[in-house]
């Protein structure tokens, strides 16, 4: 924050740090070893008293020091050059805390340089003794530089007591220090092999060669076994070690130490090789493959080593663009722009946004991020992204990913960065989302109140019912709506009628064959285990048919009803009817007939963050894009396959292995509830955003299509006044699970902040569709509130027959969505479909689009009442 | 805009600011006569290898020779004093650099090219015949880019004002081109070096001279000749360099600040004097005074340099959290590497080579 940004958008920062320091590493590495190399190939040939190899190491020494000397030292002063450029904070800190450890590295460094001199220029001219001595001071000079850049390089992985104390030596001999520095010395070891094949395969004598190239492949195989335990050591020894090895904290990390093995496994083989039977003529190929596989081996292990700090240049200190952990709390109260020294807006406004998000970029992301770039690009890492996408990615970050630094700054930032990024960089500008406004026409059922002597009512169980149609990739929700529907007779003292009648039901004309329109009957099997019949739910029941007695005996019921919101002719209406008749079964009379909205919808916000755009008239439905990006997000994140399922026509029911609490059995026991892991996992991206958050998902957006929340309340408050926000939402679900023991619900719960309780402790924990908020919270004795603080949150129904869809009057003659409707859409509800669609009761039995009952209990009591049998307060 | 606001806040440091400017005044020194040589010497086995007879040959030849190692030699002791300056002015220097950052990590680029080819130019100085001039002249033209670049980067760090030309160009391509003060710092520079060139190989020659071989006299005369020359030259830069320098700094060497007036009449004195030697063949204590005036030369620009930073910082204001063993051991480290380069150099002048 404290920096100007160099603006490189294609060579964003990590190409320069990148390219420099892993080919100076290499040749820094190759000094150490090779010095040593040097001394003893150099006494081998005294020893021998051979001519050939004191010439062959005089010449290697030419060649070692036009690489180390030149190319060594000054892509040695180039990564400080670079880092400065890049991380001028992070290099300043660096500085100012070992200055003394570099100051007497550098003294290594000069006298190495001298002695590597005074080593070639006298070769030969020298006294034997004496020459050796100089080489051995140079190969212990190139060790001690090593010695102290490895307790500074440790030190950025793991800075150990540091932290608490500042004091030098405790960042200096950190806990990686000893198990570095051995596995860096068997390394520069390795090289030391390999660049001697390079020389040693040029040699003109052939038996010579041969025995020089030999003595080259010792060099590699004997440091191997030291460098493999030093190696498990060093990973042992870091704190995120064990995280690594375990949760493989990163699929970068995993796919580069894959490299790193398989490089280690070629080194060990090649150099086997080269040692016992290469042909002479491979031996200069593959010397010079070797020496690439080199810079690839030292590339893998610099880049885990990166991997493994990420998301911070100084472990727990200082992050990847260069902000300080410790400022981070400052920096969200204060924001990014106000924070920084070297930008020209500090206030965003509506005009500045984009260059806002251009400003924010440099600071938060340009250090490690190309724009089209060759390296970490960030342009198909965001292609998917809308501005909403974009922004619950930066919400996200750092939490359930540990491999990104979390985005410091405030919430308008984020917005202007996201904005930047999807707007400005994708040049995506999304149309203004338009809903479909129109008002169905019906024709609203007749009820004469002087002849008819039935009244039926029905309802559907949740108001809405929503699903996914990603059948082809997955399931989250089959198809499935539950009708309910009450047979009373008319009089003085009403009865319920439930003998010899038969109750049938039957959907509007275009929406009986829901398998033309979305693929579940084609995946039924794949999805929940059964073939199911064409237009049949999931309990086998048709869009027509004949209404059954429930379990509780008192309602009678059709569950599961595959309702789609598709129409043959092509529209989407997620609020079709059907229509209800009671006959007496005797005579086949009519007794009494009603419609009832049957509400479903697609409209699931899944491409807002996944990418794509809507799959249906540009309104609704799961496309293709964004399920496939689901499924590899999952997979990548949770180490599934399904996207690979999914292609091979197998794709799976979320619940199959999210099961319901209810369902749950001993044996399924680990993985969370569907609930608890989507609210869970997307709470981590979704915060601090109230309803709009569960607008984004669900189908109730005020300015969707659906606007599945259409009751009373609607105009009254939001979701969160009853479910609390996301953040409220999924902790409360992911308690519960965390109380069966279900480790995965504590990572998920880590970063959620409740908004509607001041601590975690105050949440209590609930099991979905069986603990929901109850209406009698607010309306206590059946009152209304008698203030404006509408929150029903967190006082949970007890057990599930408390569900309002459930509950029973005080005479237990009706259910209380009987009379008031589903929930989500009490009377009067009010529908861009037609307000009529959702009030067809009240308005059919009482002309009026109020609770029924409300005009004196008509219409089921012939004459008007003065008792509140049914509950108190009815009468009002 | 308020300058002071773009300045990076400056992070702590672990022992008192001034032995942090102790070393940074040594160091830089060190690195300063070494830069003279290579470019000096650079320029003059160009200048030689161009004309190309039998003599000049051979001068450019001897110089070519130990360019490989001058150049090893500035840039180890180059890395010194931009650790040390960094410890005392990163928040600036840092700053410039990004500036102008395109240009700042070119030369390391360019400097792997020089290098090679002066590399080159020593190793097939003979069998490359007349083309040789074409390596030296890319490492010399090389040095003389890197060097303004330097110079670039060295007042840019002193000027905040000119920072704001960041928020029209933030590519890392900002030249210092407008500070007047530039050019003659530049020019003062690089006609030091030439002039130091020039003294390096009347020293050489001297040297060869007193153990006995008699054809150094004629090198003798022609180190001095370049030295005398553009040591006159460098002189009227100075002066040139003085003026341009903003009057309330100006004032400061003569007479408004003690230490500043001191260091400068010394140095002006003692280049005369270092004039007076040249002229009179004196080259030990002409070399002698030479080293006098570059330590004078050293701290003037030391007080130049705190007194542009005057208005927004001082090095006295920089947070101490006192921590003294690390730069113990520093320091003996420091003291057995001198004792063991010492050393290896007893043991390379007994094998009979010059190193």
């Amino acid at each position: 924050m404290n920096y100007p940004v160099w603006e490189i958008y294609t060579f964003g920062g990590g190409f320069f740090i990148a390219f420099i320091a892993i080919v100076h590493v290499y040749v820094a590495h190759f000094a150490i070893g090779g010095g040593l190399f040097l001394v003893l190939t150099e006494m081998k040939g005294h020893r021998e008293n051979s001519e050939q190899i004191l010439e062959y190491t005089r010449r290697h020494t030419k060649f070692f020091l036009l690489l180390t000397l030149v190319f060594g030292s000054i892509t040695g002063v180039g990564i400080w050059f670079t880092i400065a450029l890049i991380s001028p904070a992070a290099t300043s800190s660096l500085i100012h805390t070992f200055v003394f450890g570099w100051a007497t590295e550098w003294v290594c460094f000069a006298v190495e340089i001298v002695a590597l001199f005074i080593y070639f220029y006298t070769f030969g001219k020298m006294d034997k003794k004496a020459h050796v001595k100089i080489g051995w001071l140079y190969f212990i000079f190139a060790w001690l530089s090593l010695f102290f850049i490895n307790g500074i390089i440790g030190f950025m992985l793991t800075p150990g007591k540091w932290i608490e104390t500042g004091n030098f030596w405790h960042g200096f001999f950190n806990p990686t220090f000893w198990p570095s520095l051995i596995f860096r010395t068997t390394l520069a070891l390795i090289f030391a092999g390999i660049f001697g094949f390079v020389t040693s395969t040029f040699l003109k004598d052939d038996s010579f060669r041969k025995t020089m190239v030999q003595y080259c492949a010792k060099w590699l195989l004997f440091p191997f076994l030291f460098m493999v335990i030093s190696a498990f050591w060093y990973l042992k020894s870091m704190p995120m070690g064990s995280e690594i090895m375990i949760v493989e904290r990163s699929h970068e990390i995993k796919s580069i130490v894959l490299i790193f093995i398989t490089v280690s496994s070629i080194l060990f083989i090649s150099a086997l090789f080269m040692a016992i039977r290469a042909p002479e003529t491979a031996k200069k190929p593959i010397a010079f493959a070797l020496l690439f596989i080199g810079l690839l081996y030292m590339g893998s292990f610099e880049w885990i080593r990166e991997a493994v700090r990420r998301p911070y240049l100084i472990y727990n200190v200082l992050y990847s663009n260069s902000i300080f952990k410790s400022d981070l709390k400052r920096i969200n109260e204060q924001g990014i722009l106000k924070t920084a020294k070297w930008v020209n807006i500090k206030e965003i406004n509506d005009n500045n946004a984009l260059d806002a998000g251009k400003d924010i970029f440099k600071l938060a992301c340009l250090s490690c991020h190309s724009v089209k770039g060759p390296m970490n690009d960030i342009m198909p890492l965001t292609k998917k992204f809308s501005v909403f996408g974009m922004e619950a990615t930066l919400d996200g970050m750092g939490k359930l990913n540990p491999y990104m630094p979390v985005f410091a700054g405030t919430r308008a930032e984020k917005s202007a960065l996201s904005r930047y990024i999807v707007e400005g960089l994708h040049k995506n500008h999304e149309s203004p989302h338009i809903a479909l406004k129109k008002s169905l026409e019906f024709q609203m059922p007749g009820f004469d109140d002087k002849t008819d002597q039935y009244v039926l009512l029905s309802w559907n169980s949740k108001g809405m019912h929503f699903f996914s149609d990603s059948d082809k990739s997955f399931s989250l929700i089959p198809p499935g709506n539950t009708l309910y529907a009450c047979l009373i007779k008319r009089g003085e003292i009403p009865e319920r009628v439930f003998d010899d009648i038969e109750i049938s039901y039957f959907i509007d004309k275009g929406f009986g064959q829901p398998s033309k329109q979305v693929s579940f009957w084609e995946f039924s099997q794949s999805l929940i285990g059964k073939k199911l019949d064409k237009d049949k739910g999931i309990s086998g029941n048709p869009l027509q048919g004949t209404m059954k007695l429930d379990e509780s005996g008192e309602i009678f019921s059709a569950d599961h009803l595959p309702v789609v919101p598709y129409s043959e002719e092509g529209s989407f209406n997620p609020y079709p009817l059907i229509t209800i008749e009671a006959k007496d079964k005797t005579t086949g009379q009519i007794l009494a007939r009603t419609k009832t909205v049957a509400p479903a919808s697609t409209e699931m916000g899944c491409k807002n963050c996944h990418g794509g755009n809507w799959k249906v008239l540009g309104v609704t439905g799961i496309a293709q894009t964004a399920a496939s990006d689901i499924l590899s997000t999952h997979d990548k994140n949770s180490k599934t396959n399904l996207r690979r399922l999914a292609k091979k026509g197998l794709p799976v029911s979320c619940k199959s292995c999210h099961i319901d609490s209810t369902k749950e059995t001993a044996k399924d026991s680990g993985r969370l509830n569907l609930s608890a892991a989507v609210h869970g996992w997307h709470a981590n991206y979704l915060p601090d955003r109230g309803a709009d958050a569960c607008y984004n998902c669900h189908p109730d957006s005020p300015n969707g299509t659906t606007r599945s929340f259409r009751g009373y309340h609607a105009g009254i408050f939001d979701c969160t006044a009853c479910h609390g926000a996301i953040e409220d939402h999924a902790l409360s679900l992911l308690k519960a699970e965390l109380g069966k023991n279900k480790k995965g619900a504590l990572r998920l719960m880590k970063h959620l902040k409740p908004q509607m309780a001041k601590t975690v402790d105050e949440i209590n924990p609930r099991i979905p569709w069986v603990n929901e908020p109850d209406c009698l919270n607010c309306h206590i004795d059946f009152q209304l509130p008698d203030n404006d603080d509408f929150s029903a949150f967190n006082q949970w129904t007890s057990v599930e027959k408390d569900l309002f869809r459930h509950r029973h009057d005080d005479m237990y003659a009706l259910r209380c969505t009987s009379c008031h409707g589903s929930p989500h859409a009490v009377y009067p509800a009010a529908s861009i479909f037609g307000n009529a669609r959702d009030n067809i009761q009240p308005m059919q039995y009482q002309k009026s689009n109020k609770t029924l009952g409300s005009n004196n209990c008509k219409p089921c009591h012939t004459v008007p009442m003065e008792d509140e049998a049914h509950h108190v307060n009815s009468l009002k | 805009m308020n300058i002071e606001n773009l300045i990076p806040s400056p992070d702590s440091i672990p022992v008192p600011w001034g032995w942090f400017w102790l070393f940074l005044m040594i160091t830089f020194f060190l690195h300063l006569l070494l830069l003279n040589v290579t470019i000096g010497t650079g320029i003059i086995s160009l200048v030689k290898s161009i004309r190309g007879k039998e003599n000049d040959l051979k001068t450019a030849k001897d110089l070519g020779v130990k360019l490989p190692y001058a150049i090893a030699f500035t840039i180890t002791t180059g890395v010194a004093p931009l650790l040390f300056i960094q410890v005392l002015y990163g928040h600036f220097i840092y700053t410039s650099s990004v500036l102008m950052a395109s240009y700042w990590l070119s030369i390391i680029a360019l400097l792997l090219m020089a290098y090679y080819s002066a590399y080159i130019y020593d190793f097939k100085f003979d069998a490359l015949g007349s083309s040789r001039s074409i390596f030296i002249a890319v490492s010399v033209i090389i040095f003389l880019i890197v060097a303004f670049f330097f110079s670039n980067n060295m007042t840019l760090m002193l000027m905040p004002e000119a920072w704001k030309a960041y928020f029209s160009n933030s590519r890392g391509t900002i030249l210092n081109l407008y500070e007047p003060t530039l050019y003659p710092r530049y020019l003062h520079f690089l006609f030091a070096s030439i002039a130091n060139g020039g003294l390096f190989l009347a020293l050489l020659n001297d040297f060869r001279s007193r153990k006995g071989n008699n054809d150094s006299r004629g090198n003798i005369l022609l180190g001095l000749k370049w030295f005398t020359f553009a040591f006159i030259i460098q002189i009227l830069i100075g002066f040139w360099f003085f003026l341009m320098l903003p009057k309330e700094i100006r004032i400061l060497f003569m007479g408004q600040n003690f230490y500043a007036t001191t260091v400068f009449i010394l140095g002006i004195l003692s280049a005369f004097t270092t004039l007076i030697l040249s002229l009179k063949k004196q080259v030990r204590l002409c070399t002698i005074m030479v080293l006098f005036t570059m330590t004078n030369m050293v701290l003037i620009r030391d007080v130049v340099r705190t007194a542009y930073l005057k208005p927004y910082f001082s090095v006295s204001s920089l947070k101490v959290y006192p921590q003294y063993s690390p730069m113990i051991l520093f320091i003996i480290v420091l003291t057995a590497g001198i004792g063991i380069v010492v050393y290896m150099l007893k043991l390379a002048s007994r094998a009979g080579k010059e190193v």
